[in-house]
């Protein structure tokens, strides 16, 4: 069973940081999401500038509903949650209810990406295309680069729960758990300015107009 | 569990620190309260509309700043220079944000 | 897992196609960025040759076009920026006492998308056309409508060789960080070490938003978005925008190595400790942060208005105060040194005036109302010559002839090296020099040629004379590297009597670097034993087993994946995108699930080779 070799008694308190190249990966990591930041950053900037250039097509105001945004928002808070659960899991040396959390939070995200192919979808056919104006355009490249890095995040889950099968909770393991949770904090987090720039914004800019 | 491994003498349970369990469900609660803030500001207009952008904006920075601090433990020790990367690349979409929004033509 | 593999001794083309070695990969950083670099060479010389007289037909318009904007994006992109890479391989572990990189997969992986990258974009010349925008690739002249396939090429080649340097500057952060020996502080760390940290930093942050603009200009032109038509709502001053909050951080990404060569040069053919090392490091950190805040002087005359133009402009101008802290940094090193001219220094001192007169335009174009009158005109190819090739070629010249016994283990001709100096820097000024000129005299960037009897004449006929001066310099280089490969005396380990880590070891470095970690006492840490009378490095730890890294093929396969899907998306036949990217994940997947057990380097192995550090 797994389970077997979970509980390795030489495993460290923080196993993530024992050895040298799991703190290698993790502040690598750190600093990849500083460079995430800046392309996030200009992809919202770009949103920013061209959120009004609608090209006499559906406005935000008439698109966005509060409800679907915020299940969407729901949804992804809770698996950011849930993906902390399972790193405290491993430092409970747990790897069964690790796993299980990961479960969580991988459904989770399939769920956040159903719903996100939904609403494409419904825009699309009210006539809300990435090729239809400059609004278009950047709705679709910032929500679907965040829908990118949900959708790679859900396959990279897929790979490390293979490896807690087959490897189990091990010192060269550990960083890459651990290393996932920051990543999955991080679309999160983009989530959160997300759905107050894009969606909420949208909806107040209306009604200012 | 594992028979096995209950049996090594030097088993023992690994360190974990209570107050961090709860810092995190503590974090949880409140994101959850400021995106409700947020949804309901702009839903129900209960602040003045002129208010709503800074506000809900200001609600997304604080919900950003605990999460990195609780939930990816940037607080911590040894987080120095993941700090330094991540503020470094805050002042950079700031500038680029601010730019965008007033210099753009 | 009791039989650890031994050294898998690996022999010609495959050992090079799977090396994780980052003294190697510096090697082949070199050979590829000076492939590249003759190319765009040989693209300068057809400019020149355009150029020499008035009213010339020896290329024609469409192809001038396409030589401006591949000269441009080849000799930053794919030309200096490698060689910068190589010689930050090939050095920094070693200055900072480490066994390798943090990651040495990684390592390699960055070269071989860079490769492929340059590969893809030069490949536009048979496939129907290159790119002909300009290396700014300004939107609408960018846009389908106005630009041929060749912006295809440049936008997807860019976008994976860009990404090669995002993960290589990553991994130079985190080695700079994780691996340094013990006592090697952040304020003992050689300059050169401290100008590759501040550079791999400013790659992290710049390079993701080109990568954002290639794939809004990707978007556009392949997917029909609109980002840039203003038709359909767009705006094209967000390309301009967005290309140089890359665009000139850029610049110091290029420049800041070059400062660090000079520095560790400077210093030790002076036989004197760097003057003024705490303030070199503040200048360098200064500059970089500052880099990040003055992009839109490239845009003064786009009407961003007064506010924003004074602003940018004092923000540009504020730069010169750390770089003039550097330049008499230099002057003060040398002051009371005993100066040795050999052909590293000769370039080292070289620079210093040259690279003043480059940033002496700098600040005159940083003041927006001149700038109305300098902008886009050759007055500003004149000025970004001088600090790239007056400043950064010089600088890369200097470091490879430094470092070539270290990297090679053979010395380069001191004869055949003043020859290669004098010949590039007289040939250097007589190019770009008259250029300032034509620029005032308004001439401007970027024609196909001009009337005669206009006064512009014999200043482009100095110019393209010139650049002959600067192509013999090279030969006499590649003639050197020649000379220097086929003779057989070996390079001592300290040929030059220096100051810094690197020259502890033999000469080329071992493969595990150093056979013991040695404990730093100081800044300039071989300096400090050499007065302390000391042999050599005293070691922080007792000989014993070295865990080496195993080589891997999946670096050069993944490359090849995007390779094949940069076509894919280019000639838009999808399935091809689709089995590229597919091959790319497959390989990341490999990776991910196989664990790396390396391979160790035992103590008697390291003894036989007589080799002790």
């Amino acid at each position: 069973m797994s389970a077997d070799h979970t509980v390795n008694s030489v495993l460290p308190d923080e196993p993530e940081k024992a050895t040298l190249e799991g703190k290698n990966k993790v502040l690598g990591f750190w600093l990849f999401l500083g460079g995430e930041t800046i392309l996030f950053g200009t992809l919202f900037a770009t949103f920013i500038a061209l959120r009004n250039q609608t090209n006499g097509g559906p406005t935000g105001h008439e698109l966005f509903e509060l409800p679907l945004t915020a299940a969407a928002t729901v949804i992804l808070l809770v698996s950011s949650m849930t993906s902390v659960m399972s790193v405290l899991a491993m430092h409970q040396h747990n790897l069964k209810k690790m796993q299980v959390w990961l479960t969580i939070t991988a459904i989770l995200g399939i769920a956040f990406l159903a719903l996100e192919i939904y609403e494409f979808s419904h825009y699309v056919a009210e006539g809300h295309k990435m090729s239809s104006s400059a609004f278009g355009s950047a709705f679709y490249t910032l929500v679907g680069f965040h829908g990118g890095h949900v959708l790679f995040g859900v396959l990279w889950l897929i790979t490390l729960q293979l490896q807690a099968i087959k490897k189990g909770l091990t010192v060269v393991t550990a960083p890459k758990f651990y290393v996932f949770s920051l990543y999955w904090h991080f679309v999160d987090l983009v989530w959160v300015f997300i759905f107050t720039v894009v969606y909420l914004m949208s909806i107040v800019g209306g009604k200012v107009g | 569990m594992s028979a096995h491994v209950s049996n090594e003498s030097t088993h023992r349970t690994p360190k974990v620190k209570k107050s961090g369990a709860k810092a995190h469900l503590v974090t949880f609660i409140v994101s959850i309260v400021l995106t409700a803030l947020a949804f309901i500001a702009v839903g129900y207009e209960v602040i003045p509309i002129g208010f709503t952008v800074p506000f809900i904006i200001l609600l997304a920075i604080v919900q950003a700043a605990f999460q990195l601090f609780v939930w990816m433990h940037l607080d911590q020790k040894g987080h120095e220079f993941p700090r330094i990367g991540i503020l470094m690349g805050v002042v950079v979409v700031a500038a680029t944000v601010f730019t965008f929004v007033y210099w753009l033509w | 897992m009791s039989g650890h593999a031994h050294s898998h001794k690996r022999s010609g083309l495959w050992d090079w196609l799977t090396t994780v070695d980052h003294k190697k990969i510096g090697i082949l950083y070199l050979i590829a960025g000076g492939f590249f670099f003759l190319i765009g060479g040989l693209e300068a010389l057809l400019i020149r040759l355009q150029l020499i007289v008035p009213e010339a037909d020896f290329v024609g318009a469409a192809t001038f076009n396409e030589l401006i904007t591949m000269h441009g994006t080849t000799m930053i992109f794919l030309a200096v920026m490698p060689v910068i890479f190589a010689l930050m391989n090939a050095i920094v572990p070693l200055q900072i006492g480490a066994r390798d990189v943090a990651f040495p997969f990684v390592n390699a992986l960055g070269f071989w998308l860079f490769f492929f990258g340059g590969v893809l974009l030069n490949t536009s010349w048979f496939l129907g056309g290159a790119p002909d925008a300009g290396w700014t690739s300004y939107t609408t002249l960018a846009l389908k409508q106005y630009s041929g396939i060749g912006v295809d090429f440049y936008v997807l080649g860019l976008q994976i060789a860009g990404l090669g340097t995002l993960i290589g500057g990553i991994n130079f952060l985190v080695t700079v960080i994780n691996m340094r020996a013990p006592g090697m502080t952040f304020m003992r760390l050689p300059m050169f070490t401290w100008s590759a940290f501040v550079t791999s930093g400013l790659i992290l942050f710049a390079f993701p938003a080109i990568t954002v603009g290639l794939v809004l200009l990707m978007f556009e032109r392949l997917f029909g978005a609109n980002f840039f038509n203003p038709d359909a709502g767009g705006n094209v001053v967000i390309w301009e925008h967005i290309f140089w909050i890359f665009g000139h951080p850029e610049v110091y990404i290029l420049i800041l190595p070059a400062f660090g060569v000079i520095s560790e040069v400077v210093s030790t053919f002076s036989k004197k400790r760097l003057f003024g090392y705490s303030s070199m490091v503040f200048a360098t950190v200064m500059i970089g942060f500052l880099g990040f805040m003055v992009w839109a002087h490239h845009m003064f005359t786009t009407g961003l208005g007064p506010i924003a133009n004074t602003l940018f402009g004092i923000a540009t101008m504020l730069i010169a105060v750390p770089t003039g802290i550097k330049i008499f940094n230099w002057l003060f090193t040398m002051w009371g040194g005993q100066i040795r001219f050999t052909t590293a220094n000769l370039f080292a001192v070289g620079f210093i005036p040259t690279f003043t007169i480059g940033g002496m335009t700098g600040v005159m174009l940083a003041l927006p109302a001149a700038d109305y009158q300098y902008h886009d005109s050759y007055f500003v190819v004149a000025h970004f010559h001088y600090v790239i090739v007056g400043g950064l070629v010089f600088g890369l010249f200097s470091g490879l002839y430094y470092w070539w016994p270290k990297m090679f283990g053979k010395m380069l001709n001191e004869k055949l090296g003043k020859w290669n100096f004098w010949t590039f820097f007289i040939g250097f000024h007589l190019t770009f020099f008259p250029q300032h000129f034509l620029g005032l005299m308004g001439m401007p960037r970027r024609v196909f040629t001009y009337l005669k009897n206009q006064d512009l004449d014999l200043g482009n006929f100095i110019s393209s004379i010139g650049a002959i001066g600067m192509t013999i310099g090279t030969i006499l280089f590649l003639a050197n590297v020649v000379v220097a490969a086929r003779s057989k005396k070996q390079a001592p380990a300290d040929p030059w009597d220096a100051r810094t880590l690197e020259w502890a070891i033999p000469s080329p470095a071992p493969e595990y670097n150093f056979a013991q970690t040695p404990l730093v006492r100081g800044l300039d840490a071989l300096w400090v034993e050499k007065m302390a009378g000391n042999k050599g490095m005293t070691p922080a730890e007792p000989l014993g087993s070295i865990h080496m890294p195993s080589p891997s093929f999946l670096p050069f396969l993944m490359s090849i994946g995007l390779f094949i899907a940069g076509y894919g998306f280019i000639f838009e036949h999808h399935v091809f995108s689709v089995i590229g990217i597919l091959i790319a994940f497959a390989c990341m997947l490999m990776r991910s699930l196989k664990d790396d057990h390396g391979y160790h380097i035992e103590p008697d192995e390291i003894e036989e080779k007589g080799v002790k550090a």
